[in-house]
């Protein structure tokens, strides 16, 4: 699971969710790439579970790039407390995504084995995404 | 490849405004520039601009009050969820000049079975003569074993086209795919779960 190793502040504000991916709109190293649709927050848990689906149904078959990382964190307040007394406690790890961007690349696979491994991804992706081809990478 | 006709007009207002009133318009706002003359700033029609780009690397004929300009397409910004052209920088050029360019690379062949490729360069930098750019570089990977590669100095490219990076650049690398040891424990965790549900479910038979 995804973790950042230390940080600077371990109670944050909600990262800001409007507005499009500034970068990482495009297949930077493997050949076919899910690209979200909508913002949302990405747990690390969400990460994985993608990665797993998708590394699980290729089989070895190809390699997996991860484009987003898990580095701010999340804070909840236990059930059935009152209001005050500070802020709750870190609960998730998530990674803010923006659409436009560019989550998941796989290379190595033919195409139709890659659109089925990313389909079962985007099932465990908590927003819209569609899988996208390598701009003028054909064969 | 054909020079492509674009036939351009002239911007006289400018900013975020001026600009989507372009973008309603089905046009779409674009520069010239190149040779150390001043930058033009023009409009191109939206329709025959996104066919002209399907291309990469074409030559453009851009003619604006008549007088026709070389132009390629230096820089293409796009929307990144429609994939609509919100801009383009077009560069100048001549007849007979030689320019750097990015050229994307197209695999072919197949490697040694149970090998995987992996393009670790996806657009190499290429000096071609302007009317006369690759619009891929092909590189052939047919039956190359694990740990073989393919690095700049091996491309083959089209006549009039020179390298411009270093040729030791890694462009192709073979390799097996080989799984991490935590995606392996946890093949064997599932498997040791799906025998355990098995057996119980055979003994839950026989009773």
């Amino acid at each position: 699971m995804l973790i950042p190793r230390r940080l600077k502040h371990r109670k944050q504000h909600h990262p800001s969710r409007s507005g499009a991916a500034k970068g990482g709109t495009t297949i930077a190293f493997g050949d076919y790439g899910i690209q979200a649709i909508e913002p949302a927050y990405v747990t690390n848990r969400q990460i994985e579970a993608a990665r797993i689906a998708m590394t699980r149904h290729i089989k070895r078959g190809g390699k997996v790039w991860i484009n987003i990382y898990p580095d701010r964190p999340l804070t909840k307040k236990p059930a059935e407390t009152r209001m005050g007394s500070g802020k709750g406690s870190p609960e998730w790890w998530i990674a803010n995504v923006k659409p436009g961007r560019v989550l998941f690349e796989l290379a190595g696979v033919p195409e139709p084995l890659a659109r089925e491994a990313m389909r079962r991804a985007m099932h465990k992706l908590p927003m819209k995404t569609r899988f996208v081809v390598r701009e003028g990478g054909g064969s | 490849m054909s020079e492509v006709k674009l036939l351009a007009t002239a911007r006289t207002e400018f900013g975020k405004g001026a600009a989507r009133r372009i973008r309603r318009a089905d046009q779409v706002p674009a520069v010239l520039y190149g040779h150390g003359e001043k930058p033009v700033h023009i409009t191109l029609p939206g329709h025959s601009t996104m066919l002209a780009l399907k291309h990469s690397n074409a030559l453009y004929s851009v003619e604006l009050d008549g007088k026709k300009t070389l132009a390629i397409a230096k820089d293409v910004q796009r929307d990144p969820i429609k994939g609509f052209i919100e801009h383009i920088d077009l560069l100048e050029v001549r007849k007979g000049e030689k320019v750097t360019v990015e050229v994307n690379v197209h695999v072919v062949g197949e490697s040694a079975p149970g090998t995987i490729h992996v393009v670790e360069t996806q657009a190499v930098q290429l000096e071609a003569e302007a009317t006369n750019l690759p619009e891929w570089v092909e590189v052939s990977i047919e039956g190359l074993e694990d740990g073989a590669s393919v690095r700049g100095g091996d491309l083959v490219l089209p006549e009039g086209a020179s390298y411009q990076g270093d040729p030791e650049d890694l462009i192709i690398a073979i390799s097996t795919p080989r799984a991490s040891a935590e995606d392996e424990a946890l093949e064997v965790a599932i498997a040791e779960e799906a025998s355990a549900q098995s057996a119980a479910s055979a003994a839950a038979d026989e009773s």
